[in-house]
């Protein structure tokens, strides 16, 4: 009886332990949940796109670290688009048909994403948008979930021509690269510059790879602006500093920047030193105590060690910590629905608010943010040669949106420069 | 002769039998997504060898002529919502004629010179859809595509067959202009304008007609990827990538016989597309700068010009 027991009892053992060794080893060997996506790695947008893809790539370890989602690793697999919205289509084909992925991110930038807006409608599909702009306006892609904290069209240059007028300005400049962002934002500028009354005394789209600005600038200065409006690519925002610098722009000049993409990637900063002074530009994140938290500072620590590894901005404020808030938000959803049914996860996604790193993120119906958190920030006390003064607060202090200030507007340009 | 243009056709017609078969037999939409770039490059370098090829003009505005049959398409399609034949069509017109003018311009030009025209006129017409906000301008224009029409099963399978007839059409020209008197006296301009036309040749009247046929052929392959893509921004548009790309698949084919430029293609579009899902990142670049470095070496003539060389060899041992 005894030795029955003994049998009966070695033998549940035996059965138990090798089902849960059985259920164990299931669970280790469960496939990834496949992650897919393009990045530029070459062309144009290439800066942009490694920095964003590294700030995946931490969440990727930090969320596999955890134990990953529903109990399988999460895994990336990118291709590089080149920058170019004529790779995208077959890139996401071959994600979806032949790696099977199971959840898309976009690309970084509106002209990849482009072309993959009307792939994800008809195949309905959830699409995790990395910093494009306005690019589901026509589409109307219920599924699309865009990282980037632009939020409504508008909002960009009304935040900045509002901080203009309160200076005192009345009339407008704009001048606005003759390129796909650029122009967008200067198209949302004229129509707020109408609604607000000011007007456009001086409106001027410069081509592609300009690289004399000062007779365009003379021009401006004769049109006596009060508020300057610019929307430049990263080499031209560098030239058109450097022309203000030796040309100046007039007293009467109560705020000048707004929509230059490069002063807020680590090398051009650091490059153009000192002649940041006074500009207000547009930004995504800065290290100011109202945007500083537990989850971004552990967040730079890992960024910052491999930046180096990785060659890409050392600074990474502009994309890397979206690119992070995109799988927390992804992470949040698969929690919640407890599967990676897409239908179910956009509306999760759509319904609810999402604490990420870069603050709280809810979507209105277009997977634009509910509310713009794009900031305006001016550039104070930039010395020439030196990266880790943007490292400290109070270089560029936050002056919009109003939860998110750090300072008041110093005004009029000339003023501030000094 | 005659047996070899049969065999031609026949190929011709079993190639489009075994494309049409593959739209209907494969469900996976990424080897039609691949394929359609790779067929694309096809029609584009078998165009542009007939210019610079047959005639030795150099061509650098394929992109020109590429973005201008984009754009015929999207804004035949925004204004009256064309259908995609008429797109193709109108954009062969249009190509045509840009083809006529640029062949004027060889009046004038020869040489690396008309090279730097071409690039020019990429640039002015780029400028200029840049500047023309009906058809989007320089922040681009998405478009969404109709339903597709019977017997496809999906747009991009459409797409991809429609595509592989326009290799089959452009092949057929380069063939038949290598075969007839146009190609001859092409070759005879190519070696010495002067002495050519001292001998009869007309050649403004030849290379006006290479110009045309060759710019029609190149705009013709741009008009579907406006379909393709659901989207056109003037950047992506006449990116001088597609110039680059199309010389290389041509030199690297060889110039010389008609299935140069499509063996080019087939090589060098094949490589990039594995490239791009393969190693993906700034190494593909340079592997087809090795890639190019090495032909240009070893094969000046092409790989049909190698292939040439060894039978020859073959043939004294």
């Amino acid at each position: 009886m005894e030795r029955r027991t003994l049998l009966g009892g070695t033998i549940a053992t035996a059965v138990l332990g090798l089902t849960f060794g059985l259920t164990s080893a299931a669970l280790a060997q469960q496939p990834p949940i496949k992650i897919g996506m393009s990045m530029a790695q070459t062309g144009g947008l290439a800066g942009g796109g490694k920095a964003s893809q590294l700030g995946i790539e931490i969440w990727r370890d930090d969320v596999n670290a955890k134990g990953g989602l529903l109990g399988r690793k999460v895994e990336l697999i990118v291709y590089d688009d080149k920058s170019s919205a004529s790779e995208t289509p077959a890139i996401y084909s071959k994600l979806l048909d032949v790696d099977k992925v199971d959840i898309l991110f976009a690309p970084y930038a509106t002209v990849p994403t482009a072309p993959l807006m009307p792939m994800v409608k008809q195949r309905g599909l959830l699409l995790m948008g990395n910093f494009s702009f306005q690019v589901n306006s026509k589409v109307g892609h219920d599924m699309w979930f865009n990282n980037a904290p632009w939020g409504p069209a508008d909002s960009w240059a009304a935040s900045f021509l509002e901080l203009g007028q309160k200076a005192g300005g009345k009339t407008v400049a704009l001048l606005s690269a003759d390129q796909e962002f650029a122009q967008n934002l200067a198209v949302t500028a004229r129509d707020v510059a109408k609604r607000m009354n000011m007007p456009v005394v001086f409106d001027q789209a410069y081509p592609p790879n300009t690289v004399e600005f000062s007779s365009i600038l003379r021009a401006l200065k004769a049109a006596k602006p009060d508020i300057v409006y610019v929307a430049s690519y990263p080499p031209d925002s560098a030239g058109i500093l450097r022309a203000v610098n030796e040309i100046g722009i007039g007293d009467n000049v109560k705020i000048f920047g707004g929509g230059m993409v490069g002063l807020q990637f680590g090398a051009v900063m650091e490059n153009l030193g000192s002649l940041l002074n006074g500009v207000v530009n547009y930004n995504t994140w800065l290290p100011e105590p109202s945007m500083i938290n537990e989850g971004t500072k552990a967040f730079f620590e890992k960024y910052t060690k491999r930046a180096i590894e990785a060659k890409v901005d050392p600074l990474g404020y502009y994309l890397a910590p979206f690119g992070y808030a995109s799988g927390e938000m992804l992470e949040q959803a698969v929690k919640a629905v407890g599967s990676l049914d897409q239908k179910a996860l956009a509306k999760y996604l759509r319904e609810n608010e999402h604490k990420t790193i870069v603050g709280p993120i809810s979507f209105s119906a277009d997977g634009e943010r509910k509310e713009s958190a794009t900031l305006q920030a001016q550039f104070r006390g930039v010395v020439d040669k030196n990266i880790d003064q943007f490292r400290k607060p109070g270089t560029q202090v936050i002056l919009f949106p109003e939860k998110m200030k750090s300072g008041d507007l110093i005004s009029p340009f000339e003023a501030a420069r000094k | 002769m005659k047996r070899r243009g049969i065999f031609f056709w026949i190929g011709a017609i079993v190639f489009l039998v075994a494309i049409a078969l593959m739209t209907k037999l494969i469900g996976n939409e990424y080897p039609f997504f691949a394929g359609y770039v790779i067929l694309q490059f096809i029609v584009l370098a078998v165009a542009w060898s007939i210019l610079g090829g047959h005639a030795g003009y150099v061509n650098f505005g394929t992109s020109a002529f590429f973005g201008m049959g984009v754009y015929t398409a999207v804004f035949l399609f925004k204004v009256a919502g064309a259908p995609l034949l008429v797109q193709i069509a109108a954009a062969a017109a249009v190509g045509a004629l840009m083809g006529f003018l640029l062949g004027l311009l060889t009046l004038r030009m020869q040489g690396i010179f008309f090279s730097i025209a071409t690039i020019a006129l990429t640039i002015v017409i780029e400028t200029s859809i840049t500047n023309w906000r009906y058809v989007g301008g320089a922040a681009g224009i998405q478009l969404l595509r109709p339903p597709v029409t019977w017997p496809f099963s999906g747009y991009v399978q459409m797409l991809f067959f429609v595509q592989a007839a326009l290799v089959v059409l452009a092949v057929a020209i380069s063939r038949y202009i290598q075969n007839s008197w146009i190609g001859r006296g092409l070759q005879a301009l190519r070696d010495d304008e002067l002495a050519a036309e001292c001998t009869g040749v007309p050649t403004l009247r030849l290379k006006v007609l290479a110009c045309v046929i060759s710019g029609a052929l190149m705009c013709a392959a741009g008009a579907p990827a406006a379909m393709y893509l659901q989207y056109a921004d003037p950047s992506s548009a006449f990116n001088l990538n597609y110039s680059v790309s199309v010389l290389a698949m041509s030199l690297i084919g060889g110039t010389a016989h008609w299935a140069g430029p499509i063996v080019g293609a087939i090589l060098l579009g094949s490589t990039q597309q594995l490239l791009t899902v393969t190693i993906s990142s700034e190494i593909n670049v340079l592997v087809l700068g090795v890639m190019l470095v090495l032909f240009v070496v070893a094969a000046p003539e092409g790989l049909i010009g190698l292939l040439r060389r060894i039978r020859r060899k073959e043939g004294k041992s």
